[in-house]
Protein backbone atom coordinates (compact mmCIF):
# COMPACT_ATOMS: atom_id res chain seq x y z
CA UNK A 1 0.00 0.00 0.00
CA UNK A 2 2.84 2.51 0.54
CA UNK A 3 3.51 2.55 -3.03
CA UNK A 4 0.38 2.56 -4.29
CA UNK A 5 0.25 6.12 -5.09
CA UNK A 6 3.50 5.86 -7.14
CA UNK A 7 2.28 2.54 -9.05
CA UNK A 8 -1.19 4.93 -10.03
CA UNK A 9 0.74 7.61 -11.21
CA UNK A 10 3.22 5.33 -13.27
CA UNK A 11 0.03 3.54 -14.71
CA UNK A 12 -1.21 6.89 -15.71
CA UNK A 13 2.24 8.29 -17.14
CA UNK A 14 2.32 4.77 -18.95
CA UNK A 15 -1.39 4.09 -20.32
CA UNK A 16 -1.94 8.08 -21.33
CA UNK A 17 -0.51 8.63 -24.44
CA UNK A 18 0.37 14.66 -27.07
CA UNK A 19 1.81 17.41 -26.18
CA UNK A 20 1.48 19.05 -22.62
CA UNK A 21 2.93 22.47 -21.14
CA UNK A 22 0.60 22.98 -18.86
CA UNK A 23 1.08 24.47 -15.08
CA UNK A 24 -2.33 23.17 -15.51
CA UNK A 25 -4.17 23.53 -11.94
CA UNK A 26 -3.74 27.46 -13.03
CA UNK A 27 -5.18 26.85 -16.80
CA UNK A 28 -1.81 28.21 -18.17
CA UNK A 29 1.66 26.83 -19.48
CA UNK A 30 3.87 26.00 -17.25
CA UNK A 31 5.09 22.89 -15.26
CA UNK A 32 3.43 21.26 -11.51
CA UNK A 33 3.78 23.94 -9.68
CA UNK A 34 6.82 26.38 -11.28
CA UNK A 35 5.61 29.03 -13.85
CA UNK A 36 8.02 28.29 -17.07
CA UNK A 37 8.29 30.59 -20.38
CA UNK A 38 6.76 28.36 -22.76
CA UNK A 39 3.18 28.77 -24.49
CA UNK A 40 0.50 27.29 -25.57
CA UNK A 41 -0.23 27.66 -28.90
CA UNK A 42 -2.05 30.59 -30.41
CA UNK A 43 -6.14 29.72 -30.02
CA UNK A 44 -5.87 27.47 -27.59
CA UNK A 45 -8.74 26.90 -25.26
CA UNK A 46 -8.68 25.26 -21.99
CA UNK A 47 -11.50 23.95 -19.49
CA UNK A 48 -10.72 21.33 -17.24
CA UNK A 49 -10.32 20.49 -13.68
CA UNK A 50 -7.81 19.39 -11.67
CA UNK A 51 -7.28 17.20 -8.25
CA UNK A 52 -5.18 19.03 -5.37
CA UNK A 53 -3.84 17.56 -2.87
CA UNK A 54 -3.90 19.48 0.45
CA UNK A 55 -0.07 19.39 0.84
CA UNK A 56 -0.16 21.51 -1.76
CA UNK A 57 -2.19 23.75 -0.54
CA UNK A 58 -1.28 27.41 0.90
CA UNK A 59 -1.21 26.87 4.37
CA UNK A 60 -3.90 29.26 5.27
CA UNK A 61 -7.24 29.85 3.59
CA UNK A 62 -7.91 25.94 2.95
CA UNK A 63 -7.79 24.51 6.87
CA UNK A 64 -11.58 23.15 8.73
CA UNK A 65 -10.92 23.14 11.95
CA UNK A 66 -7.37 23.92 11.84
CA UNK A 67 -6.53 21.12 8.98
CA UNK A 68 -5.85 21.27 5.25
CA UNK A 69 -7.92 19.14 3.42
CA UNK A 70 -7.76 18.21 -0.23
CA UNK A 71 -9.72 19.90 -2.89
CA UNK A 72 -10.07 20.77 -6.58
CA UNK A 73 -10.06 23.66 -8.94
CA UNK A 74 -11.40 24.36 -12.21
CA UNK A 75 -10.76 26.67 -14.52
CA UNK A 76 -10.44 28.17 -18.38
CA UNK A 77 -7.76 29.48 -20.19
CA UNK A 78 -7.16 31.12 -23.22
CA UNK A 79 -4.22 31.66 -25.34
CA UNK A 80 -5.52 34.68 -28.03
CA UNK A 81 -1.58 35.48 -29.48
CA UNK A 82 1.74 33.50 -29.07
CA UNK A 83 2.93 35.86 -26.82
CA UNK A 84 -0.01 36.10 -24.36
CA UNK A 85 -2.38 33.53 -21.81
CA UNK A 86 -5.29 34.10 -20.09
CA UNK A 87 -6.44 32.10 -17.32
CA UNK A 88 -9.21 31.86 -14.73
CA UNK A 89 -9.57 29.46 -11.42
CA UNK A 90 -11.97 28.70 -8.97
CA UNK A 91 -10.37 26.55 -5.97
CA UNK A 92 -12.83 25.28 -3.68
CA UNK A 93 -13.11 25.89 -0.12
CA UNK A 94 -14.56 23.87 2.19
CA UNK A 95 -16.96 26.84 4.29
CA UNK A 96 -19.29 24.24 6.87
CA UNK A 97 -20.01 20.66 7.33
CA UNK A 98 -23.37 19.71 8.60
CA UNK A 99 -24.04 16.86 11.15
CA UNK A 100 -24.18 14.44 8.42
CA UNK A 101 -20.97 15.48 6.81
CA UNK A 102 -22.46 17.16 4.12
CA UNK A 103 -20.18 19.46 2.83
CA UNK A 104 -20.98 23.28 1.69
CA UNK A 105 -17.97 24.64 -0.61
CA UNK A 106 -17.05 28.69 -1.34
CA UNK A 107 -14.59 29.46 -3.85
CA UNK A 108 -11.51 31.47 -3.97
CA UNK A 109 -10.97 32.75 -7.54
CA UNK A 110 -8.31 34.27 -9.52
CA UNK A 111 -7.37 35.62 -12.97
CA UNK A 112 -4.08 34.76 -14.52
CA UNK A 113 -2.07 36.71 -17.11
CA UNK A 114 1.12 35.60 -18.93
CA UNK A 115 3.02 36.86 -21.26
CA UNK A 116 6.20 35.70 -23.32
CA UNK A 117 8.08 39.15 -24.51
CA UNK A 118 11.03 37.09 -25.83
CA UNK A 119 10.14 33.85 -27.70
CA UNK A 120 13.23 30.95 -27.72
CA UNK A 121 16.02 31.38 -30.11
CA UNK A 122 18.95 29.01 -31.07
CA UNK A 123 21.17 30.67 -28.40
CA UNK A 124 18.99 32.07 -25.72
CA UNK A 125 15.95 30.75 -24.13
CA UNK A 126 12.41 31.94 -24.21
CA UNK A 127 11.68 34.60 -21.22
CA UNK A 128 7.61 35.23 -20.11
CA UNK A 129 6.30 36.94 -16.94
CA UNK A 130 3.06 36.49 -15.23
CA UNK A 131 0.77 37.33 -12.45
CA UNK A 132 -1.60 34.83 -10.95
CA UNK A 133 -4.69 37.02 -9.09
CA UNK A 134 -4.37 39.84 -11.21
CA UNK A 135 -7.49 41.78 -10.39
CA UNK A 136 -7.18 41.39 -6.55
CA UNK A 137 -3.18 42.28 -7.25
CA UNK A 138 -4.75 45.22 -9.34
CA UNK A 139 -7.40 46.63 -6.61
CA UNK A 140 -6.54 44.92 -3.33
CA UNK A 141 -3.48 43.71 -2.54
CA UNK A 142 -3.12 46.82 -0.03
CA UNK A 143 -5.87 45.69 1.82
CA UNK A 144 -4.62 43.28 4.75
CA UNK A 145 -7.61 41.75 5.35
CA UNK A 146 -8.31 40.50 1.53
CA UNK A 147 -6.39 37.22 1.04
CA UNK A 148 -4.39 35.89 -1.31
CA UNK A 149 -3.78 32.53 -1.84
CA UNK A 150 -2.48 32.56 -5.14
CA UNK A 151 -1.35 35.67 -6.05
CA UNK A 152 2.78 35.79 -7.28
CA UNK A 153 4.57 37.48 -9.63
CA UNK A 154 6.81 35.81 -11.81
CA UNK A 155 10.10 35.96 -14.48
CA UNK A 156 10.59 32.53 -15.89
CA UNK A 157 13.22 31.37 -18.99
CA UNK A 158 12.82 28.30 -20.47
CA UNK A 159 15.34 26.50 -23.08
CA UNK A 160 15.12 23.29 -25.28
CA UNK A 161 17.66 21.33 -26.24
CA UNK A 162 17.23 18.37 -28.76
CA UNK A 163 19.50 15.01 -28.81
CA UNK A 164 18.65 12.32 -30.83
CA UNK A 165 15.10 13.91 -31.19
CA UNK A 166 14.71 14.12 -27.80
CA UNK A 167 13.83 16.81 -26.32
CA UNK A 168 14.97 18.26 -22.91
CA UNK A 169 13.92 21.36 -21.37
CA UNK A 170 15.42 23.43 -18.63
CA UNK A 171 13.12 26.19 -16.85
CA UNK A 172 14.64 28.68 -14.44
CA UNK A 173 12.25 31.50 -12.54
CA UNK A 174 12.01 33.46 -9.94
CA UNK A 175 8.85 33.70 -8.49
CA UNK A 176 7.07 36.31 -5.51
CA UNK A 177 4.28 35.29 -3.45
CA UNK A 178 2.52 38.81 -2.17
CA UNK A 179 1.93 37.41 1.37
CA UNK A 180 4.01 35.98 3.42
CA UNK A 181 2.01 32.99 4.22
CA UNK A 182 3.07 31.51 0.77
CA UNK A 183 6.69 33.04 1.35
CA UNK A 184 8.21 29.22 1.18
CA UNK A 185 7.50 29.29 -2.70
CA UNK A 186 9.40 32.53 -2.91
CA UNK A 187 12.47 32.90 -4.80
CA UNK A 188 14.17 30.45 -7.48
CA UNK A 189 12.26 27.54 -8.43
CA UNK A 190 13.37 25.55 -11.43
CA UNK A 191 12.84 22.23 -13.52
CA UNK A 192 13.53 20.22 -16.15
CA UNK A 193 11.38 18.37 -18.91
CA UNK A 194 12.07 15.73 -21.17
CA UNK A 195 10.16 14.59 -24.41
CA UNK A 196 11.18 11.39 -25.58
CA UNK A 197 11.43 10.66 -29.40
CA UNK A 198 9.65 7.62 -29.44
CA UNK A 199 6.62 9.30 -27.63
CA UNK A 200 6.57 13.10 -28.37
CA UNK A 201 3.06 13.74 -26.92
CA UNK A 202 4.15 13.02 -23.15
CA UNK A 203 6.41 15.03 -20.84
CA UNK A 204 8.06 14.09 -17.86
CA UNK A 205 8.95 16.69 -15.36
CA UNK A 206 10.66 17.33 -12.16
CA UNK A 207 10.74 20.37 -10.27
CA UNK A 208 11.61 22.28 -7.08
CA UNK A 209 9.25 24.99 -6.25
CA UNK A 210 11.20 26.40 -3.65
CA UNK A 211 9.78 23.79 -1.01
CA UNK A 212 9.70 20.42 -2.15
CA UNK A 213 10.52 18.56 -5.33
CA UNK A 214 7.38 16.63 -7.25
CA UNK A 215 7.46 14.48 -10.23
CA UNK A 216 5.28 14.06 -13.09
CA UNK A 217 4.57 13.70 -16.39
CA UNK A 218 1.38 15.85 -18.51
CA UNK A 219 0.27 14.62 -22.06
CA UNK A 220 -2.37 15.60 -24.69
CA UNK A 221 -4.95 12.86 -25.98
CA UNK A 222 -6.35 12.72 -28.98
CA UNK A 223 -5.48 16.21 -29.44
CA UNK A 224 -8.34 17.69 -27.23
CA UNK A 225 -7.94 16.12 -23.66
CA UNK A 226 -4.73 16.89 -21.85
CA UNK A 227 -3.81 15.02 -18.87
CA UNK A 228 -1.43 15.64 -15.90
CA UNK A 229 -0.55 14.04 -12.94
CA UNK A 230 2.31 14.48 -10.26
CA UNK A 231 3.38 13.64 -7.13
CA UNK A 232 5.11 15.38 -4.34
CA UNK A 233 7.94 13.92 -2.41
CA UNK A 234 7.10 10.52 -3.53
CA UNK A 235 4.28 10.36 -1.80
CA UNK A 236 1.10 12.72 -2.54
CA UNK A 237 -0.86 12.93 -5.69
CA UNK A 238 -2.24 15.31 -7.87
CA UNK A 239 -3.95 14.42 -10.77
CA UNK A 240 -6.13 16.74 -13.29
CA UNK A 241 -7.90 16.42 -16.88
CA UNK A 242 -8.89 19.50 -19.59
CA UNK A 243 -10.12 19.67 -22.61
CA UNK A 244 -8.45 21.70 -25.11
CA UNK A 245 -9.62 23.06 -28.34
CA UNK A 246 -7.67 25.48 -30.98
CA UNK A 247 -9.89 28.06 -32.02
CA UNK A 248 -7.92 28.31 -35.31
CA UNK A 249 -8.60 25.19 -36.21
CA UNK A 250 -4.79 24.14 -36.32
CA UNK A 251 -3.72 20.92 -34.74
CA UNK A 252 -0.75 20.31 -33.13
CA UNK A 253 1.08 16.71 -32.04
CA UNK A 254 2.41 18.56 -28.83
CA UNK B 1 -33.90 77.95 -26.06
CA UNK B 2 -33.56 76.31 -22.59
CA UNK B 3 -37.23 75.39 -22.05
CA UNK B 4 -36.99 73.49 -25.61
CA UNK B 5 -33.53 71.43 -24.77
CA UNK B 6 -35.03 70.76 -21.21
CA UNK B 7 -38.37 69.54 -22.96
CA UNK B 8 -37.03 67.30 -25.44
CA UNK B 9 -34.93 66.10 -22.39
CA UNK B 10 -37.83 65.35 -20.72
CA UNK B 11 -39.42 63.50 -23.43
CA UNK B 12 -37.84 61.10 -24.75
CA UNK B 13 -40.74 60.03 -27.43
CA UNK B 14 -40.15 63.38 -29.19
CA UNK B 15 -36.29 62.23 -30.00
CA UNK B 16 -37.68 59.50 -31.96
CA UNK B 17 -39.81 61.20 -33.92
CA UNK B 18 -37.27 62.94 -34.87
CA UNK B 19 -34.96 60.16 -35.81
CA UNK B 20 -38.02 58.93 -37.51
CA UNK B 21 -38.47 61.96 -39.41
CA UNK B 22 -34.85 62.10 -40.38
CA UNK B 23 -34.95 58.39 -40.68
CA UNK B 24 -37.99 59.25 -43.47
CA UNK B 25 -36.71 61.98 -45.25
CA UNK B 26 -33.62 59.65 -46.29
CA UNK B 27 -35.13 56.77 -46.84
CA UNK B 28 -35.35 57.64 -50.95
CA UNK B 29 -31.18 58.20 -50.79
CA UNK B 30 -31.35 54.72 -49.12
CA UNK B 31 -29.11 52.26 -50.84
CA UNK B 32 -31.21 48.67 -50.00
CA UNK B 33 -28.98 45.63 -50.15
CA UNK B 34 -31.97 42.51 -50.93
CA UNK B 35 -31.02 40.08 -48.39
CA UNK B 36 -32.70 36.70 -48.98
CA UNK B 37 -36.52 36.47 -48.26
CA UNK B 38 -38.04 33.17 -46.19
CA UNK B 39 -38.29 31.95 -42.80
CA UNK B 40 -36.08 30.42 -40.24
CA UNK B 41 -37.22 28.51 -37.07
CA UNK B 42 -34.21 27.63 -34.74
CA UNK B 43 -33.56 26.86 -31.23
CA UNK B 44 -30.91 27.12 -29.13
CA UNK B 45 -30.31 27.60 -25.10
CA UNK B 46 -29.83 30.31 -23.13
CA UNK B 47 -27.73 29.04 -19.95
CA UNK B 48 -27.50 31.33 -17.00
CA UNK B 49 -25.58 30.18 -13.86
CA UNK B 50 -24.54 32.60 -10.57
CA UNK B 51 -22.49 32.16 -7.48
CA UNK B 52 -24.25 34.90 -5.72
CA UNK B 53 -24.63 32.51 -1.76
CA UNK B 54 -22.88 30.00 0.13
CA UNK B 55 -26.18 27.73 0.31
CA UNK B 56 -25.00 26.40 -3.24
CA UNK B 57 -22.21 26.25 -5.50
CA UNK B 58 -24.02 27.17 -8.33
CA UNK B 59 -27.54 28.57 -9.07
CA UNK B 60 -28.84 27.48 -12.89
CA UNK B 61 -30.92 29.24 -15.33
CA UNK B 62 -31.45 26.60 -18.67
CA UNK B 63 -34.28 27.81 -20.87
CA UNK B 64 -34.82 26.61 -24.38
CA UNK B 65 -34.98 29.72 -26.86
CA UNK B 66 -36.81 28.49 -29.75
CA UNK B 67 -37.42 31.50 -32.27
CA UNK B 68 -37.85 32.41 -35.74
CA UNK B 69 -36.27 35.46 -38.24
CA UNK B 70 -38.97 36.19 -41.41
CA UNK B 71 -36.98 38.13 -43.57
CA UNK B 72 -39.17 39.21 -46.51
CA UNK B 73 -36.47 40.95 -48.65
CA UNK B 74 -34.84 44.25 -48.75
CA UNK B 75 -33.59 44.04 -45.18
CA UNK B 76 -36.70 44.20 -43.64
CA UNK B 77 -37.38 41.33 -40.83
CA UNK B 78 -39.64 40.17 -38.31
CA UNK B 79 -38.53 38.10 -35.32
CA UNK B 80 -40.06 36.61 -32.16
CA UNK B 81 -38.05 34.57 -29.40
CA UNK B 82 -39.85 32.27 -26.64
CA UNK B 83 -37.98 31.46 -23.34
CA UNK B 84 -39.10 28.14 -21.84
CA UNK B 85 -37.62 27.43 -18.56
CA UNK B 86 -35.86 23.94 -18.26
CA UNK B 87 -33.95 24.25 -14.66
CA UNK B 88 -34.62 27.22 -12.82
CA UNK B 89 -32.99 28.30 -9.73
CA UNK B 90 -33.33 31.36 -9.84
CA UNK B 91 -36.25 31.78 -8.56
CA UNK B 92 -40.01 32.63 -9.53
CA UNK B 93 -40.33 35.66 -11.65
CA UNK B 94 -38.07 32.87 -13.97
CA UNK B 95 -40.46 30.36 -13.84
CA UNK B 96 -42.95 31.17 -16.76
CA UNK B 97 -43.04 30.83 -20.33
CA UNK B 98 -42.63 33.84 -22.07
CA UNK B 99 -42.08 36.13 -24.74
CA UNK B 100 -38.39 37.26 -25.15
CA UNK B 101 -38.03 39.41 -28.32
CA UNK B 102 -41.11 40.06 -31.15
CA UNK B 103 -40.08 43.45 -33.20
CA UNK B 104 -40.21 44.46 -36.66
CA UNK B 105 -36.50 45.62 -38.02
CA UNK B 106 -34.60 47.68 -40.97
CA UNK B 107 -31.26 47.57 -41.79
CA UNK B 108 -31.09 50.92 -44.35
CA UNK B 109 -28.01 52.85 -45.43
CA UNK B 110 -26.95 56.18 -45.90
CA UNK B 111 -24.04 56.83 -47.52
CA UNK B 112 -21.82 55.83 -45.73
CA UNK B 113 -23.98 55.36 -42.69
CA UNK B 114 -25.73 51.82 -41.38
CA UNK B 115 -28.79 52.52 -39.82
CA UNK B 116 -31.00 49.54 -38.19
CA UNK B 117 -34.08 50.71 -36.61
CA UNK B 118 -36.52 48.03 -34.57
CA UNK B 119 -39.77 48.22 -33.01
CA UNK B 120 -41.73 46.00 -30.71
CA UNK B 121 -40.81 43.76 -27.87
CA UNK B 122 -37.06 43.44 -27.05
CA UNK B 123 -35.27 41.11 -24.40
CA UNK B 124 -34.79 42.23 -20.91
CA UNK B 125 -38.56 43.03 -20.74
CA UNK B 126 -37.94 46.10 -22.87
CA UNK B 127 -39.99 47.60 -25.43
CA UNK B 128 -40.31 50.12 -27.77
CA UNK B 129 -37.97 51.44 -30.36
CA UNK B 130 -34.49 51.61 -31.46
CA UNK B 131 -32.15 52.86 -33.66
CA UNK B 132 -28.80 51.31 -33.85
CA UNK B 133 -25.79 53.62 -36.56
CA UNK B 134 -22.47 52.77 -37.74
CA UNK B 135 -20.32 54.66 -39.27
CA UNK B 136 -17.01 53.35 -40.58
CA UNK B 137 -14.34 55.88 -41.46
CA UNK B 138 -12.03 53.09 -43.01
CA UNK B 139 -11.31 49.54 -42.64
CA UNK B 140 -10.00 49.91 -39.09
CA UNK B 141 -11.96 52.37 -37.51
CA UNK B 142 -15.87 52.67 -37.00
CA UNK B 143 -18.16 55.16 -34.82
CA UNK B 144 -21.26 53.25 -33.39
CA UNK B 145 -24.35 53.96 -31.49
CA UNK B 146 -27.75 53.10 -30.05
CA UNK B 147 -30.55 55.30 -29.03
CA UNK B 148 -34.05 53.75 -27.71
CA UNK B 149 -36.97 54.62 -26.22
CA UNK B 150 -38.07 52.21 -23.92
CA UNK B 151 -40.96 50.89 -21.65
CA UNK B 152 -41.30 47.86 -19.62
CA UNK B 153 -43.16 44.81 -19.95
CA UNK B 154 -43.09 41.80 -17.41
CA UNK B 155 -44.80 38.79 -18.20
CA UNK B 156 -45.23 37.07 -14.90
CA UNK B 157 -48.88 35.43 -14.63
CA UNK B 158 -49.48 39.54 -13.20
CA UNK B 159 -48.57 41.34 -16.41
CA UNK B 160 -47.45 44.87 -15.18
CA UNK B 161 -46.42 47.09 -18.28
CA UNK B 162 -44.60 50.63 -17.87
CA UNK B 163 -45.30 53.18 -20.74
CA UNK B 164 -42.50 54.06 -22.67
CA UNK B 165 -40.61 56.80 -21.11
CA UNK B 166 -36.97 56.53 -20.77
CA UNK B 167 -34.66 57.45 -22.97
CA UNK B 168 -31.27 55.29 -23.49
CA UNK B 169 -28.31 55.03 -25.82
CA UNK B 170 -24.86 54.21 -25.66
CA UNK B 171 -21.91 55.97 -28.61
CA UNK B 172 -18.88 54.85 -28.59
CA UNK B 173 -15.84 53.42 -31.16
CA UNK B 174 -14.15 50.45 -32.59
CA UNK B 175 -11.23 49.89 -33.57
CA UNK B 176 -10.22 46.85 -35.54
CA UNK B 177 -6.76 45.11 -36.24
CA UNK B 178 -7.72 42.81 -39.33
CA UNK B 179 -4.25 40.98 -38.98
CA UNK B 180 -4.91 40.02 -35.87
CA UNK B 181 -8.60 39.93 -36.29
CA UNK B 182 -8.71 41.84 -32.78
CA UNK B 183 -11.28 44.41 -32.19
CA UNK B 184 -11.51 46.83 -29.55
CA UNK B 185 -14.89 48.56 -28.76
CA UNK B 186 -15.65 51.14 -26.39
CA UNK B 187 -18.63 52.84 -25.55
CA UNK B 188 -20.14 55.48 -22.75
CA UNK B 189 -24.00 55.18 -22.24
CA UNK B 190 -26.90 55.63 -20.49
CA UNK B 191 -28.57 51.92 -19.79
CA UNK B 192 -32.29 50.53 -19.32
CA UNK B 193 -31.90 50.79 -15.28
CA UNK B 194 -31.27 54.25 -15.58
CA UNK B 195 -27.48 54.37 -14.97
CA UNK B 196 -24.75 55.96 -16.63
CA UNK B 197 -21.62 54.48 -17.30
CA UNK B 198 -18.89 53.12 -19.74
CA UNK B 199 -17.84 49.89 -21.12
CA UNK B 200 -14.09 48.84 -23.00
CA UNK B 201 -14.07 45.32 -24.57
CA UNK B 202 -10.91 43.74 -26.53
CA UNK B 203 -12.28 41.06 -28.77
CA UNK B 204 -10.08 38.23 -30.36
CA UNK B 205 -12.06 36.63 -33.06
CA UNK B 206 -11.40 32.86 -34.34
CA UNK B 207 -12.37 30.99 -37.23
CA UNK B 208 -15.70 29.84 -35.37
CA UNK B 209 -15.33 31.76 -32.14
CA UNK B 210 -14.96 34.82 -30.43
CA UNK B 211 -13.35 35.38 -26.81
CA UNK B 212 -13.49 38.45 -25.24
CA UNK B 213 -12.53 39.85 -21.87
CA UNK B 214 -14.51 43.71 -20.37
CA UNK B 215 -14.12 46.15 -18.11
CA UNK B 216 -16.96 48.54 -17.15
CA UNK B 217 -17.84 51.01 -15.01
CA UNK B 218 -21.19 52.96 -14.02
CA UNK B 219 -22.60 55.16 -11.32
CA UNK B 220 -24.34 52.75 -9.41
CA UNK B 221 -21.98 49.57 -8.65
CA UNK B 222 -18.82 51.32 -10.05
CA UNK B 223 -16.52 48.50 -11.37
CA UNK B 224 -16.93 45.30 -13.04
CA UNK B 225 -15.09 43.10 -15.45
CA UNK B 226 -15.80 39.92 -17.07
CA UNK B 227 -15.01 37.64 -20.33
CA UNK B 228 -17.49 36.30 -22.97
CA UNK B 229 -17.19 33.59 -25.37
CA UNK B 230 -19.65 34.02 -28.79
CA UNK B 231 -19.80 30.12 -30.52
CA UNK B 232 -20.81 29.66 -33.85
CA UNK B 233 -22.90 26.54 -34.10
CA UNK B 234 -22.50 23.73 -36.49
CA UNK B 235 -23.03 22.82 -38.86
CA UNK B 236 -21.28 24.71 -40.83
CA UNK B 237 -22.96 24.23 -44.36
CA UNK B 238 -26.34 24.83 -44.51
CA UNK B 239 -28.98 24.84 -47.13
CA UNK B 240 -31.84 27.71 -47.51
CA UNK B 241 -35.07 26.97 -48.86
CA UNK B 242 -38.31 29.23 -47.83
CA UNK B 243 -38.72 27.93 -44.51
CA UNK B 244 -35.54 26.39 -42.82
CA UNK B 245 -35.34 24.59 -39.73
CA UNK B 246 -31.69 25.11 -37.86
CA UNK B 247 -29.95 24.97 -34.62
CA UNK B 248 -29.53 28.54 -33.02
CA UNK B 249 -26.37 30.72 -35.15
CA UNK B 250 -24.67 30.69 -31.78
CA UNK B 251 -24.33 30.07 -28.38
CA UNK B 252 -23.22 33.49 -26.40
CA UNK B 253 -21.88 33.12 -22.79
CA UNK B 254 -20.84 36.37 -20.43
CA UNK B 255 -19.04 35.91 -16.98
CA UNK B 256 -18.88 39.10 -14.55
CA UNK B 257 -16.88 38.91 -11.86
CA UNK B 258 -19.29 41.02 -9.84
CA UNK B 259 -22.23 39.71 -10.87
CA UNK B 260 -23.98 43.46 -11.01
CA UNK B 261 -27.40 42.51 -12.63
CA UNK B 262 -28.95 45.96 -12.88
CA UNK B 263 -25.78 48.19 -14.31
CA UNK B 264 -24.64 48.48 -17.67
CA UNK B 265 -27.40 46.24 -19.08
CA UNK B 266 -29.31 46.94 -22.69
CA UNK B 267 -31.93 44.66 -24.61
CA UNK B 268 -31.22 43.24 -27.64
CA UNK B 269 -32.95 43.93 -30.44
CA UNK B 270 -32.62 40.12 -32.42
CA UNK B 271 -32.81 37.01 -30.71
CA UNK B 272 -29.09 35.84 -32.35
CA UNK B 273 -27.44 39.47 -31.56
CA UNK B 274 -24.06 38.81 -30.04
CA UNK B 275 -20.61 40.65 -29.96
CA UNK B 276 -18.81 38.58 -32.88
CA UNK B 277 -21.97 40.00 -35.56
CA UNK B 278 -22.69 43.13 -34.34
CA UNK B 279 -25.94 44.41 -35.17
CA UNK B 280 -25.95 43.67 -38.68
CA UNK B 281 -26.41 41.51 -40.94
CA UNK B 282 -23.39 39.97 -43.08
CA UNK B 283 -24.55 40.53 -46.36
CA UNK B 284 -25.45 44.67 -45.74
CA UNK B 285 -21.96 45.56 -43.67
CA UNK B 286 -19.04 44.21 -44.36
CA UNK B 287 -16.47 45.62 -41.55
CA UNK B 288 -14.39 43.97 -38.62
CA UNK B 289 -15.52 40.38 -38.12
CA UNK B 290 -17.63 40.41 -41.37
CA UNK B 291 -14.50 40.47 -43.17
CA UNK B 292 -13.42 37.00 -42.21
CA UNK B 293 -13.88 33.89 -43.48
CA UNK B 294 -18.11 33.81 -43.03
CA UNK B 295 -19.08 31.23 -40.11
CA UNK B 296 -21.46 29.15 -42.45
CA UNK B 297 -21.21 28.68 -46.42
CA UNK B 298 -25.78 29.07 -47.49
CA UNK B 299 -26.35 26.88 -50.51
CA UNK B 300 -29.32 28.67 -51.96
CA UNK B 301 -31.96 25.90 -53.00
CA UNK B 302 -34.15 27.87 -54.30
CA UNK B 303 -32.14 29.44 -56.76
CA UNK B 304 -30.50 26.26 -57.66
CA UNK B 305 -34.11 25.12 -58.41
CA UNK B 306 -34.79 28.14 -60.67
CA UNK B 307 -31.55 27.39 -62.16
CA UNK B 308 -32.33 23.73 -62.65
CA UNK B 309 -35.47 24.53 -64.66
CA UNK B 310 -33.93 27.05 -66.97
Amino acid sequence: MKHFNIIIVLLLLWVLPNNSKAQQYTGTSGLIHIPSAEMHHEGDALIGAHFLNKNMMPDIGFLYNGEKYNTFDYYVGLTPFSWLELSYVCTERIRSKDSQGNIKWSKDRYASVKIQPLKEGKYYPAVAIGCNDVWTAAFYKDRPNVQLYYMNLYIAATKHFIFSNNELGVTLSYRHFYRDYNSKWNGIVAGITFRPAFFPQARLIAEYTGNEFLLGMDMLLWQHVRLQASMKNFKYVNAGLCLQFNLLGKKYLY
Amino acid sequence: MHHLYSSLFKRPFLWFVILLAFLCTGQPKAIGQTNTKGIDFFSGVDFNFRDINYKTQYEFLIRLSPGFKWSFGDHWQISGQVFIPIVNQYGNSYKYVHLNIFDLSKELRLGSLYLKASAGLFSSSRYGLDLKAFLPLCDWFAFEGQAGVIGSVYMTPYWEIVAPNRFVGTIGGDFYLPRWNTQFRGTIGKYIYNDFGFEMEIMRHFNHATASIYGRWNNYDKFDAGFRFVIALPPYQRKHRMVNFRPASNFRISYTVMYHQYTNRMYRTDPEENERDGWFSRDFLQWGSHTMEPDFRIIEMNKKAKGDKE
